[in-house]
């Protein structure tokens, strides 16, 4: 699994005080921290900074390059910040992140993104907004996303797609489609492009204590569906063990055992059934029920495990 | 050419709720009324029987009608002063329950106080024998303080008391449980909130036969598409078997129907709008009978012949059609 780590967020208030302070050291902290816990990329969400993005783009990059040694992924709305970054970079292939097929979007940033040699992560949403359905999504991979990058001669080998993770609070009927997205952009081009998802927003809106258990279950589902990129928390132990133990498929826990169904059951384009759980064990039942939230087979609320 | 019409078979079933209690079940009711157990979508008789018809209730307010359409007040005339003898005109109108709506303040425009209220409450069961829904202003204070010695001097009746709101339920809920009687719980427009909503409530140990949903919806032209999304959405999680939305539903078409500008306002609107009486009418029944497809079990109206219409579109939906 290929995470980029997505704990510097200008939605933090953390970060924004940090930010507001250029404190170096608690970016270059956090930097460490989430490369020693196993991220292979930095995702660096600043927020368009109308006002100051011509210093503090490079300044982050500046400050981040000089921590690690990892790519780094300038996230923004605000291209001009992007490029201020990019021109900066001198350790690894950068990442932006990103465009939509949006006209305006998909004209100007993959252009940015072949000048400066970075890959682009491009959301599988036009103009009318994120459709709910599977075949939608992968529709705009093929018809607008794709064919920029061919048109402007872009390497495929370096678009990396996002089909966009919603909440479940709230728009519980993208969950599943989100699943079929992953599965269906992976055979739709050859060679297939990168494909990479925003784990944790399927938990938006979640209250803070029921969030992790949703994006455990959701990433087994995603990897069982061929996911090997997402961006997400690396620093959420829990997370990383399913990870590990669906790639190395470990048996040896029962509840391993159960995350490595559910992905096997994504696989196969099958539901979970619930003779692969042992219903007496909480946690496996509250996997269960979140594993039937996901599918949109029963409705979200904040109580569901107590259902 | 003979076309086959594809038959759902839905493992869930939603809950029967009876409103009410005849004086056999420790109450005053000459007729109690039954809701709910449907095994299939609205109406669709060829996949099950629908064992309970939707039924009407007519709304009434012992509290001021400030912001009640004159078109309503003409139509009820002088009993709108008194509640015993509106309950009673609203069961001679043929409706199946008397939702009492309290305002913040009574008539004379005074705050209104929990010995108004009950009463009120008292003279309405009194003057009629249908089930009564019986719901405060919608302030989480008020409603406490108005509902629950209303559960207490009402004991054994089964009456639907509300609002149950996310904020606002423990009080209502635990006067219910300790009466006999019902409640309602209103989410704004949201499965999700809806769903919480029940799971709390059940959670303090009400039992699920005694609980109706409101998932709020808009009136004809101010939002109905999406209060109809929800209770569709609701209502197909309930026959899938998730049981925390299998609750029957209660909607206010009429409170909302005459709230729009098409019902409530009669001068200075363009003249081919038509007569205006006769467009409120139509507009509380358009949107009383689109809820009743989208699966109310209740609908809460406010004008006696929005109920005639209602009432003759239900029973035509739910003659089965010859097969």
């Amino acid at each position: 699994m290929y995470i980029i780590g997505e704990n510097i967020h200008i939605l933090s208030d953390a970060v924004k005080a940090a930010l507001r302070d250029r404190d170096a050291g608690f970016f270059q902290k956090l930097a460490v921290s989430q490369v020693e816990a196993g991220a292979q990329a930095l995702d660096l969400n600043l927020g368009p900074r109308k006002k100051d993005w011509e210093e503090l783009f490079p300044w982050m990059v500046k400050t981040v390059e000089a921590a690690v040694d990892v790519p780094l992924c300038l996230d923004s709305t605000n291209l001009n910040g992007i490029e201020a970054g990019l021109k900066v970079i001198t350790k690894a292939q950068p990442i932006i992140n990103s465009t939509s097929a949006e006209e305006e979007r998909l004209e100007q940033v993959p252009l940015v993104a072949k000048k400066y040699n970075a890959k682009l992560i491009a959301l599988t949403m036009g103009k009318a907004g994120i459709p709910v359905s599977a075949d939608e999504r992968v529709t705009i991979a093929i018809e607008k996303l794709i064919p920029r990058m061919l048109e402007i001669d872009f390497p495929v080998s370096d678009l990396i797609i996002d089909p966009l993770v919603l909440t479940v609070s709230g728009c519980q009927e993208y969950a599943p489609e989100l699943i079929e997205a992953v599965r269906t952009l992976q055979v739709v081009w050859d060679p297939p492009p990168a494909i990479s998802v925003g784990l944790s927003n399927v938990s938006n809106a979640v209250p803070d204590e029921g969030r992790p258990l949703i994006n455990r279950v959701y990433c087994a589902m995603l990897m069982g569906v061929g996911m090997n990129m997402m961006i997400a928390d690396p620093l959420d132990d829990e997370q990383n063990d399913v990870v590990r133990i669906i790639e190395e498929r470990d048996e040896s826990t029962p509840v391993g055992k159960l995350y490595l169904a559910i992905s096997d059951a994504a696989a196969n384009m099958e539901e979970l059934s619930i003779d692969d759980v042992d219903m007496g064990d909480p946690e496996q039942a509250d996997i269960w029920k979140t594993v039937q939230v996901l599918q949109n087979n029963v409705i979200y609320a904040e109580s569901y495990l107590q259902q | 050419m003979s076309i086959e019409i594809p038959v759902d078979k839905w493992p869930g079933t939603v809950n029967t709720v009876t409103l009410g209690a005849t004086e056999a079940d420790g109450g005053t009711r000459a007729k109690v009324v039954t809701i709910g157990g449907e095994q299939s979508l609205p109406f669709m008789h060829f996949e099950t029987e629908m064992p309970h018809s939707p039924v009407i209730a007519l709304e009434m307010t012992p509290s001021r009608t400030d912001d009640w359409s004159q078109i309503l007040l003409d139509a009820w005339g002088d009993v709108v002063e008194d509640p015993a003898r509106w309950a009673a005109a609203i069961e001679a109108a043929g409706a199946d329950v008397i939702v009492v709506t309290f305002g913040l303040t009574d008539p004379a425009g005074d705050p209104i106080t929990p010995d108004y209220a009950v009463s009120t409450v008292k003279a309405v069961l009194e003057a009629s024998g249908l089930p009564l829904v019986v719901l405060g202003p919608g302030q989480a204070d008020v409603d406490n303080e108005l509902i629950v010695p209303v559960a207490d001097s009402t004991k054994g009746e089964r009456l639907v008391l509300g609002l149950c709101e996310d904020g606002n339920y423990r009080t209502i809920v635990a006067s219910a449980m300790a009466n006999d009687h019902l409640v309602v719980g209103r989410t704004p427009m949201d499965v999700n909130l809806a769903k919480q909503l029940n799971i709390l409530m059940t959670d303090m140990g009400l039992p699920l036969d005694r609980i109706v949903m409101d998932p709020t919806t808009g009136g004809l032209g101010y939002g109905i598409e999406y209060g109809y999304s929800v209770m569709e959405r609701l209502r197909l999680a309930a026959l899938q078997g998730d049981a925390m939305t299998q609750l029957p539903m209660l909607v206010t078409p009429g409170y909302e129907a005459w709230r729009t500008k098409e019902a409530k306002v009669g001068e200075g609107v363009p003249e081919t709008w038509g007569d205006w009486a006769d467009r409120g009418v139509h507009w509380e029944t358009l949107t009383a009978v689109s809820l009743v497809e989208a699966g109310a079990d209740v609908v809460v109206l406010r004008h006696p012949e929005s109920l005639k219409r209602v009432r003759e579109a239900i029973d035509e939906l739910m003659t089965a059609a010859p097969a």
